[in-house]
């Protein structure tokens, strides 16, 4: 290497693995410097701050031959490729290059407590298909773990491109890390690659053959919200995600970055003490804002004054369906059933109170409503934002925006898609593989690879997982 | 009749009796004198022709004019070109369905962001979202459907008999979720049963696929079509053959209706209520053009028909009596 690069913005840290360069497998040797380059140029092109030869040279300060030569070594690694012609200034017009989406896929997926959800995501988090079932929580984790393999295998099966499995994304609810049946633990967060500790990621790692990253559903929606506004160019890289289901989370993007808390669970905002509860939570804590303004809680209520005659409307809905569901409520409400407009004001009240207290301290520029609950209709949602009004600084509220998800449940597979591909794109890890043109290479993700190898080969646990 | 299945974004299904346009709202519609432009996959099926009469028959209550009907053949293509040149004549909304998953998204998306409003039927493309994309998309209970094809077949299939799903090679929401029900239906009710998947790109290629199929599997004891134009072309490869088993699908097109009338290969249809369909998307179409929101994932559910109740089915789905040949005695 001749041309030592004199400035290289974001200079990649040494990779963490050990192993040297040339015990990867199939590629030549290549030095370090050689390496830096390319993920410098790489990430270049990969973040859209350069789209030419030239620009390249004059983002990374490398010289004129040796961008050249990392630019044909990415092609011919599959991970740029040549576009259009530019626009010429003087002379000839440059051609432009672009990161290949498609050089890889992420499988994706989400697993609540009411629904999974399952994509197929190119590299720039962009979904190919989706497909989301209800799940029946009574037959419990391991069926919906059964479930995710079927449907994961089904798109395999039915996208071919599918079989450039690169990496797993998964989120989850922080609820179900700590389910032992489930087999998701915290541990499995903050070791972004799966561990011995987690049997779930095990055995996506085994069947699958790539890495897996699990993270906090509601996370993973505050990035899918974030990126796909950033997209369509309304970008605010001060942003609250909220989640209002079941569960009441929340996610927080501060100057552009996901705030992920020590333990990777921020948001957990339902659990935020209201005054008007003195039930016990499943948390073990008195009057938390899920029971009473959680989707379940809010059907629960709508049950009893069904039976006990409050709301004649919802009497009838039950006595038709024999069951009551949110949307029924919603829709009562629009219809003018008082008992219904008087509970979606009131519980959108109590919301409104804890993110008022939210807005006050983080000062976000966006206020996204999400989730079932937010899909009921405008009662819900004008209480949440009077609430809000009313008890925050008219400093905070001068231009915030508060409103609702368009994107439903495809924000959590988007996240998972992004959070992933970032995560495989990271400048340490990038430079783990990029000689060899796919992250499976990686002799962290071989290690993992070949553990879980060798632990699938020792006598079957307990419970065991069937043939595969 | 529950609701099985989820949307696009994993929306729970509003049921299409939701949409309800007051008296006053109509009277609104009508001086408004909206215009429509209606772009199907097929113009030549009989579900889109009762769909399409469902979608005319409701514009006229609310005063609104059908200015044009697209027919896509099927063609991503055409589709894109169509939509195009609709959205530059400017009408005040468009119905679509799209022949396509990501393929076509960007064609969508064009006509809202030119400021027509769009109402999808049976599939929202990958990468579309409600709201800014389109209105509501208007769809049949996929799921649910996929689930009677499985139930209505599996009293045919002997124990560890071997089933094969004539599944379309495309990226098509609707047909996706269909077999996606069927097989999860196999497998929690019927896990004795051994699927195999017979993909077909398109109809004129499905008889030729279908019976290197059947050479290389003699053991095939039955069968489920994605949709009833399929199951027609696979029950004539059978007939052909002299080879006789048991056939489920969904849709209650003319033809599957009489061959499940006379019994030999059709034993039961997932029937989806074209007409409802039709007419549930002209409300909601007219419900977002008077600057409401429908909801986003409109949904009506199937209905089971055997031999029994075909009769009944037809009048229920198609809106008019049903052929003689379809009115069998019913203790047959
Ligand atoms: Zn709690």
């Amino acid at each position: 290497m001749s041309s030592k690069p004199k400035v290289i913005r974001q200079m990649p840290k040494t990779p963490e693995g050990r192993e040297a360069p040339s015990t990867h497998a199939g590629q030549g040797r290549r030095g370090d410097s050689e390496r830096y380059s390319l993920v410098a140029v790489m990430e270049l092109i990969r973040s859209g701050r350069a789209d030419t030869r030239l620009e390249i040279e004059r983002l990374s300060g490398l010289g004129r031959a040796v961008v050249t030569d990392r630019l044909t070594a990415l092609i011919d690694l599959g991970l740029v490729e040549e576009g259009e012609l530019g626009p010429a200034i003087g002379g000839r017009a440059p051609r432009r290059v672009k990161f290949r989406a498609d050089a890889g896929r992420i499988l994706v997926a989400t697993l609540d407590s009411t629904t999974i959800g399952v994509g197929l995501a190119d590299l720039a988090g962009r979904l190919r298909v989706e497909h989301y079932e209800a799940i029946d929580a009574a037959q419990g984790p391991a069926a919906s773990l059964k479930r995710l393999d079927t449907l994961f295998d089904w798109m395999l099966d039915q996208y071919p491109e599918a079989r450039d499995v690169w990496a797993i994304g998964l989120g989850t609810p922080v609820s179900l890390f700590n389910l032992d049946a489930s087999g998701l633990n915290l541990d499995a967060l903050d070791s972004a690659i799966a561990t011995d500790k987690a049997p779930l990621t095990e055995n996506l790692v085994a069947r699958y053959r790539a890495p897996v990253w699990v993270r906090s559903l509601v996370q993973l929606m505050t990035i899918g919200e974030f990126g796909v506004r950033n997209e369509a160019g309304m970008s605010n890289r001060d942003f609250l995600y909220v989640d209002l289901g079941d569960e009441i989370t929340a996610g927080l993007m501060s100057d552009g970055r996901l705030h992920r808390g020590a333990h990777g669970i921020a948001g957990q905002i339902g659990h935020i003490a209201t005054d008007s509860s003195r039930e016990v939570c499943r948390c073990g804590n008195i009057g938390c804002l899920e029971l009473v303004a959680g989707a379940g809680a809010i059907v629960g209520e709508a049950l009893q004054a069904a039976q006990d005659g409050r709301s004649r409307y919802l009497a009838e809905v039950l006595a038709a369906n024999g069951q009551l569901a949110l949307a029924d409520i919603g829709f009562s409400a629009r219809l003018g059933d008082p008992y219904c407009a008087e509970l979606l004001s009131r519980c959108g009240q109590l919301i409104g109170k804890v993110l008022a207290g939210l807005a006050n301290a983080l000062n976000p520029a966006v206020i996204v409503l999400g989730g079932e609950l937010a899909r009921t209709g405008d009662i819900l949602l004008a209480a949440i934002r009077e609430t809000i009004y009313r008890h925050t600084a008219p400093v905070v509220t001068r231009d915030l925006q508060i409103i609702r998800s368009q994107m439903g449940r495809s924000a959590g597979l988007i996240g998972a898609g992004l959070l992933t591909v970032d995560a495989l794109f990271a400048s340490d890890r990038l430079g783990g593989w990029i000689t060899t043109g796919t992250p499976l290479q990686h002799p962290d993700v071989q290690a993992l690879l070949a553990r879980v190898t060798q632990s699938r080969r020792m006598p079957p646990p307990p419970d065991p997982s069937p043939d595969r | 009749m529950s609701i099985a299945g989820l949307g696009p974004h994993g929306e729970r299904g509003a049921p299409f009796e939701q949409l309800d346009i007051s008296e006053a709202d109509a009277e609104r519609a009508r001086l408004a004198c909206f215009r429509l432009c209606v772009v199907l996959h097929t113009t030549t099926s009989d579900w889109a022709k009762q769909a399409l009469k469902g979608i005319a028959a409701t514009l006229d209550v609310y005063g609104a004019s059908l200015d044009e009907v697209v027919d896509c053949g099927f063609q991503i293509d055409t589709q894109i070109r169509a939509l195009g040149r609709l959205t530059d004549s400017a009408p005040d909304a468009i119905i679509s369905i799209p022949v396509g998953g990501s393929a076509v998204a960007d064609a969508h998306r064009r006509v809202s962001r030119a400021g027509v409003k769009l109402a999808l039927l049976d599939n929202g493309p990958t990468g579309l979202l409600p709201g800014s994309d389109y209105v509501s998309v208007i769809s049949a209970d996929n799921f649910g459907l996929g689930t009677i094809g499985a139930r209505l077949l599996s009293p045919y299939i002997p124990p560890a008999g071997r089933v094969g799903i004539l599944s379309y090679q495309a990226d098509f929401f609707a047909t996706n979720e269909r077999e996606i029900a069927f097989r999860k239906w196999m497998g929690s009710e019927r896990p004795d049963i051994r699927l195999s998947a017979i993909k077909f790109p398109d109809l004129g290629s499905l008889a030729a696929i279908f019976t290197a199929f059947l050479d290389a599997n003699p053991d095939l004891a039955g069968l489920f079509a994605v949709w009833d134009l399929p199951a027609m072309e696979a029950v004539k490869v059978l007939a052909a053959r002299g080879q006789c088993l048991p056939v489920t699908t969904v849709d209650l097109g003319n033809q599957a209706a009489l061959a499940l009338a006379a019994g030999d290969f059709i034993k039961g249809i997932a029937a989806q209520r074209a007409y409802d369909q039709g007419v549930a998307v002209a409300k909601a179409t007219i419900t977002s053009l008077l600057g409401r929101d429908p909801p986003s994932w409109i949904v009506l559910p199937g209905l089971a028909t055997q031999k029994a109740n075909v009769a009944e089915a037809y009048q229920r789905i198609w809106h008019e009596a049903p052929p003689a040949a379809l009115c069998v005695p019913k203790a047959v």
